[in-house]
C-alpha cells in the first residue's frame, strides 16, 4: 500500500503535499494560501515550525493543516468544497469537505493561541463552520442565521478567537447541516496544553479520527443525504477497513486515541488486549477520580472521547466499533438468511435461467470474505481484508493496533503482521475427534420439545386413519 | 318451302355470334387470369390450385415436400394458395360465373309455332318461326359488357386470393410469435417454480415464515396460469395457420422456424412512404374493378332508352298453308310479322334516368374507394413505420437495457444486496422483455403485410392495432419481486 511509502518522510515535519502550499507567502493584506491535500493516506505528524511547541497528533488517513503567523496570530485558511474521497482503493465517493479532503485537515493549536480562520465557500450552497466544544465569543460560534449570516458561495468569512481550553474538538457546518454532514463536512480540532497539567499526560503516540457514516447505493458515488438510519459505509475518517491505517506503538508507549462521532448513532469503540481509561471528553480532561478501566467506550452522537493506555502487549490487536454491522461494507439489509437451506438440485436449474448465478450464504456469510465475485462498479464489498491467517471478513470501522518491541520514536510505518512467539497461536486439535454419537443440535426448523407430528403414511399414523 | 332462307338467316346470326367470340367458356375457369393479376403480389413461384386432377396431385406432392422442413412465411402462402378449400370454392365460383356469362351470350332459341286448325271445309296449318330481334342486334354490346363484368369478377377473385395470402401470412406470423412467447413463458415459469421451491425449503428450516413462503408461492401460481394461457395461444394460433394452409391430420404436425424474420436493420431499408398513395391508386385491384363497373354502366347508359322502348321487338316469320278440304286447293301465305311495343306511357325516360343514376353511383363509389385507398395507403404506411420504430426500439434499446439490468442484478446478488428471489424475478422480467420485443417484431411484419395489401392489392380490412400486444403483455406481467 502507498501509505507505507508515505511514512518514509515522517521524520521531516511537513509532507511534500503540504509543503508545496505552505506558509512562506506572507502578505499581510492577502488571504493566507490554503493548503490542500490530494492523498487519503495518513500524513506524518506536523511538528510545529513556529509558535508554542507541542507534541503533534497523527490523524488517521488525514493530515494537519499548516498555518501562517501574522502578528502573533495563527492564521488558517479552510476552503469548503466538493471533493472525491477515496474511501478505499477502487471505491471513491463524491463528498463535500475542506481543502481537498473529507474530513478536512486537523487544526492543531496550543492553549492560549489566538487563532484566525479564513473560511472560503466553494460549495454550491451557503455554509458556516461551528467550532464544536470551543469557548469563544458568541458571534464566532458559526450557527448560520443565529450568530452570523451564512457564508454565500464564493464568499470568504473570518473567524477569530482564542483557543482557551486544551482538549479534543471538531468542526463542522451549522448550515444545512443535515445534508452537509451527510456529505462529509467535518474535521478535527486539537488544542494542546500550554504547560504540563496533572490531568493531561505526556503520550508517545497520539492518534485522532472522526467516525462518519454514509449511504452510498452500490455502484453509485454520491451519498444519499436523506438517509437517517440505514447507512452502508461506516468509517474512521471516511476510510473503511482494510484501507484504514493501522495504529502502531512501541511496546510500553503511552498511547492516546481521540475519537469524535459525527454519525447518527453511537459507536462502542473496542480495543483488544489492553485496558484503557477515558481521560478526556470534548468537555475537557476527566478528573482522575472519575476514570475507570474499560476495553470498550461508547462514543455517543456528537461526542468526543479521549482514551489512554500503555501499549504493553505485543501483537496485532483489533480496534473496532463493536456494532458488528459497523465493521461491514455495503450489504443488502433485506436479503433473507440462507443458512441451512438445502439447495440440492436447484443450483443448476437456476444457472440455466441465470448463467452467472453462484450459490451463497447457505453455510453463513463468511464465504463472502474470500469469494472474489464481480460487484457493481465502485462498490465496496460487504467484507474483505486478508490477514496472515486468511480472510478477515471485515469492511468498515475496523483497524489494528500494532504493538512492537522495536520501533523508532517517530516511526509510524506499518510494521507488517506480528510474528507470534512459538506456541502462542491457537492450534488445531489433532487428537481423537468428537465421537459421532455425541449430542447434536436440534435439526433446524423444529422446535425442541414440541410434540412431533405424525405424517400420514408412517406406520402408526396409517393405522389411525382407519 | 323457304326453310332454306330461314336457315341462311340463322346461319348469319350464328356467324355474328361466333364473331363476337364471347360465348366460349374459359377452359381453366379464368384461373390463369387470376394468376396473372396476382403473380407480382405473391411469393415467387406461388401457384393457384388447379382444377385439373393431375395438377392437384402434383401440388399435393409439392406440399408434402415443403412440409418436410420448417415452413417459412412464403411457403405457408404457397401451400395455402394450393390447398385452401375456401380458395378452391372461390375459384370454382369464378368458373361458374364464366359459364353463366357464356350462356347469357348464347342467342335465345327461335320460337317455332305450329298450328293446325280445321273447320268444315278448310284445314289450316300454320308455321311460325319467331325470334327476339334486339337480342341479336345488341349481342356485340352485351358481349362487351359481360366481358367487362368477367374482368371485374376476375379482379374480385384476385383480391380474394391476395386477402387469403395476407391472412395466411398473418396467421404464420402469429403462430411463430406465439411459439416464441410460449418458450419464454416456460422459462418464466421455471424461474417462478424455482423461487417457490427454494421458499419451501427456506420455510422448512425456519428461515421464512408462512407469509413469505406464500408470497413466493403465489408468484409461481400466477406464472403457471400465464404459462397455460401462453400454451393455449400458441395452440390456437397454430391451428389457425393449419386451417389457412388447408392442412389436417399428420400434415398438421408441420414445423415452424424458431424465430420471426429479423426486422430491417435501419430505417433506410424501409419502404418509403412518399409514393404510397400514388402506388395504391395505380395498383389496387379493387379500384380497377370499380373502374370496370363504371365503364360498363356508362356504356350501357347509351342503350338504356332504346332497350327500354324496344326491348320487346320481336320478328316472326310465318308460313301458313290452308287446304280446302273439298277442292284440295292449297293456299299458302308467307310473311314477316313484327311486334312493336308502343311507347305511349314510357319513351324510355325513366330507364335513362336510372342508368344515369347508376353511372353517378358507380362514379361516386369509385371516388369513395379511391379516397379510402389513399387513406389506407397513408395509415398503413404510418402503422408500418411506427411498428418498425417500436420494434427497432425494442431491439436496439429495450432489450440491451433489460440485459444490463439483468447483469447488474447478478452483480448486486454477488454483493448480497439482492436475494436470489430478486434475481429470479429479474430473470422473469427480462424474459418478459424478450416477449414484448417478439410481439413488436411480429407487429412490424403484420403491418408490413397490411401495407403490401393496401398498396398493391386491396383494402387490408381490419388490422390489428399497434400496441395491443404491449398492453396484453403488460396485463400478463405479474408483479416482479416482492
Ligand atoms: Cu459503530
Amino acid at each position: 500500500m502507498q501509505r507505507r511509502n508515505f511514512f518514509k518522510g515522517a521524520a521531516t515535519a511537513v509532507t511534500t503535499a503540504v509543503a508545496a502550499a505552505s506558509v512562506s507567502r506572507v502578505a499581510m493584506a492577502a488571504l493566507p494560501e490554503p493548503a490542500s491535500q490530494s492523498s487519503a493516506d495518513t500524513a506524518a505528524p506536523l511538528v510545529p515550525p513556529n509558535g508554542r511547541p507541542y507534541r503533534p497528533v497523527v490523524t488517521l488517513n488525514g493530515w494537519t493543516t499548516p498555518w501562517r503567523m501574522s502578528n502573533g496570530v495563527k492564521e488558517f485558511h479552510l476552503v469548503a468544497e466538493p471533493v472525491v474521497r477515496e474511501v478505499a482503493p477502487g471505491f471513491s465517493v463524491n463528498m463535500w469537505g475542506y481543502n481537498g479532503q473529507s474530513p478536512g485537515p486537523t487544526i492543531e493549536v496550543v492553549e492560549g493561541d489566538r487563532v484566525r480562520i479564513y473560511v472560503t465557500n466553494r460549495l454550491p450552497e451557503h455554509t458556516t463552520i461551528h467550532w464544536h466544544g470551543q469557548r469563544l465569543p458568541n458571534g464566532m460560534d458559526g450557527v448560520g442565521g443565529l450568530t452570523q449570516p451564512h457564508i454565500a458561495p464564493g464568499k470568504t468569512f473570518v473567524y477569530e478567537f482564542v483557543a482557551r481550553r486544551p482538549g479534543t474538538f471538531m468542526y463542522h457546518p451549522h448550515a444545512d447541516e443535515m445534508a452537509q454532514m451527510a456529505m462529509g463536512m467535518m474535521g478535527l480540532w486539537i488544542t494542546h496544553p500550554k504547560a504540563a497539567s496533572p490531568l493531561i499526560a505526556h503520550v508517545d503516540r497520539d492518534y485522532a479520527f472522526l467516525l462518519s457514516a454514509y449511504d452510498v447505493e452500490p455502484g453509485a458515488m454520491t451519498p444519499r443525504v436523506n438517509e437517517m438510519t440505514d447507512f452502508n459505509i461506516w468509517t474512521f475518517n471516511s476510510r473503511v477497513f482494510p484501507a484504514i491505517t493501522p495504529l502502531v506503538a512501541k511496546q510500553n508507549d503511552r498511547v492516546r486515541i481521540r475519537v469524535g462521532n459525527l454519525t447518527m448513532t453511537n459507536h462502542p469503540i473496542h480495543i483488544h488486549g489492553h485496558e484503557f481509561e477515558v481521560t478526556g471528553t470534548d468537555g475537557g480532561p476527566v478528573p482522575r477520580s472519575a476514570r475507570w478501566p474499560e476495553v470498550t467506550t461508547d462514543v455517543a452522537v456528537g461526542q468526543m472521547r479521549q482514551v489512554e493506555f500503555i501499549a504493553d502487549e505485543l501483537g496485532d490487536w483489533a480496534l473496532h466499533c463493536h456494532k458488528s454491522h459497523h465493521t461491514m461494507g455495503a450489504m443488502g439489509h433485506d436479503v433473507p438468511t440462507m443458512i441451512g437451506v438445502d439447495h440440492r438440485g436447484l443450483v443448476s436449474k437456476i444457472q440455466k435461467i441465470v448463467p452467472d448465478y453462484m450459490l451463497m450464504g447457505e453455510r453463513g456469510m463468511g464465504d463472502m470474505g474470500s469469494m472474489e465475485m464481480p460487484l457493481p462498479d465502485n462498490t465496496f464489498p460487504m467484507m474483505s481484508g486478508t490477514g496472515p491467517f486468511g480472510s478477515l471478513e471485515m469492511g468498515g470501522m475496523f483497524t489494528t493496533l500494532k504493538v512492537r518491541a522495536q520501533l523508532g520514536a517517530n516511526d509510524y510505518r506499518d510494521p507488517g503482521w506480528f510474528k507470534h512467539p512459538k506456541d502462542t497461536v491457537a492450534w488445531e486439535w489433532t487428537g481423537k475427534p468428537l465421537g459421532a454419537d455425541a449430542p447434536r443440535q436440534t435439526p433446524p426448523g423444529s422446535a425442541s420439545g414440541a410434540p412431533s407430528v405424525r405424517k400420514p403414511g408412517t406406520d402408526s399414523g396409517h393405522d389411525q386413519h382407519h | 318451302m323457304n326453310t332454306r332462307r330461314i336457315t341462311t338467316t340463322l346461319s348469319a346470326l350464328t356467324a355474328a355470334l361466333v364473331l363476337a367470340g364471347c360465348a366460349s367458356v374459359a377452359s381453366d375457369g379464368l384461373r390463369g387470369d387470376v394468376q396473372q393479376q396476382t403473380q407480382s403480389r405473391l411469393p415467387k413461384d406461388a401457384q393457384l390450385a388447379s382444377a385439373n386432377a393431375d395438377a392437384r396431385k402434383e401440388a399435393q406432392d409439392r406440399i408434402a415436400d415443403w412440409l418436410k422442413q420448417p415452413v417459412d412465411q412464403d411457403t405457408a402462402v404457397r401451400i395455402a394458395l394450393l390447398n385452401n378449400p375456401d380458395l378452391h370454392a372461390q375459384l370454382a365460383e369464378l368458373a361458374a360465373q364464366d359459364a353463366e356469362r357464356a350462356q347469357a351470350l348464347t342467342l335465345i332459341n327461335p320460337t317455332l309455332t305450329l298450328g293446325r286448325f280445321t273447320n268444315g271445309h278448310e284445314r289450316e296449318i300454320e308455321r311460325q318461326l319467331g325470334f327476339n330481334l334486339v337480342n341479336v342486334i345488341t349481342l356485340p354490346w352485351r358481349s362487351r359488357w359481360l366481358g367487362w363484368q368477367m374482368e371485374r369478377a376476375t379482379l374480385q377473385a384476385s383480391q380474394n386470393v391476395l386477402l387469403m395470402a395476407a391472412e395466411t401470412r398473418r396467421a404464420w406470423l402469429r403462430a411463430v410469435a406465439s411459439e416464441q412467447s410460449l418458450a419464454a413463458a416456460v422459462k418464466m415459469n421455471d424461474a417462478a417454480q424455482l423461487g417457490a421451491e427454494l421458499a419451501r425449503r427456506m420455510a422448512q428450516v425456519g428461515n421464512f415464515n408462512k407469509l413469505q413462503q406464500a408470497r413466493e408461492l403465489s408468484i409461481a401460481q400466477e406464472s403457471a396460469a400465464q404459462l397455460a394461457r401462453a400454451r393455449l395461444a400458441a395452440a390456437t394460433d397454430r391451428e389457425q395457420l393449419s386451417r389457412m394452409m388447408g392442412l389436417w391430420g399428420t400434415q398438421a404436425a408441420f414445423q415452424l422456424p424458431a424465430q420471426l424474420p429479423a426486422i430491417p436493420r435501419s430505417a433506410g431499408e424501409l419502404r418509403s412512404g412518399d409514393d404510397a398513395e400514388a402506388t395504391a391508386l395505380r395498383e389496387r385491384l379493387d379500384l380497377r374493378a370499380l373502374r370496370r363497373d363504371l365503364d360498363t354502366t356508362a356504356d350501357r347508359g347509351g342503350w338504356a332508352g332504346v332497350g327500354a322502348v324496344f326491348g320487346d321487338i320481336g320478328a316472326t316469320y310465318s308460313n301458313n298453308r290452308s287446304t280446302d278440304r273439298e277442292t284440295g286447293h292449297v293456299e299458302k301465305t308467307r310473311g314477316w310479322e313484327l311486334d312493336l311495343p308502343l311507347p305511349i306511357f314510357d319513351w324510355g325516360g325513366s330507364a335513362s334516368a336510372r342508368t344515369r343514376a347508376e353511372v353517378r353511383r358507380s362514379a361516386a363509389l369509385l371516388q369513395s374507394t379511391a379516397l379510402r385507398a389513399r387513406g389506407e395507403a397513408r395509415t398503413s404506411w404510418s402503422r408500418y413505420r411506427t411498428a418498425w420504430d417500436l420494434a427497432h426500439q425494442q431491439q436496439a434499446e429495450v432489450l440491451p437495457l433489460a440485459k444490463l439490468v439483468q447483469d447488474e442484478t447478478v452483480l448486486r446478488y454477488n454483493g448480497m444486496f439482492d436475494s436470489v428471489w430478486q434475481l429470479l424475478a429479474q430473470a422473469r422480467a427480462t424474459t418478459q422483455a424478450v416477449v414484448n420485443a417478439t410481439n413488436a417484431q411480429r407487429d412490424f411484419w403484420l403491418a408490413e403485410t397490411d401495407l403490401q395489401l393496401a398498396l398493391t392489392g386491396t383494402s387490408p380490412g381490419e388490422t390489428a392495432a399497434l400496441g395491443s400486444s404491449a398492453s396484453n403483455a403488460a396485463s400478463n406481467t405479474n408483479e416482479q419481486g416482492h
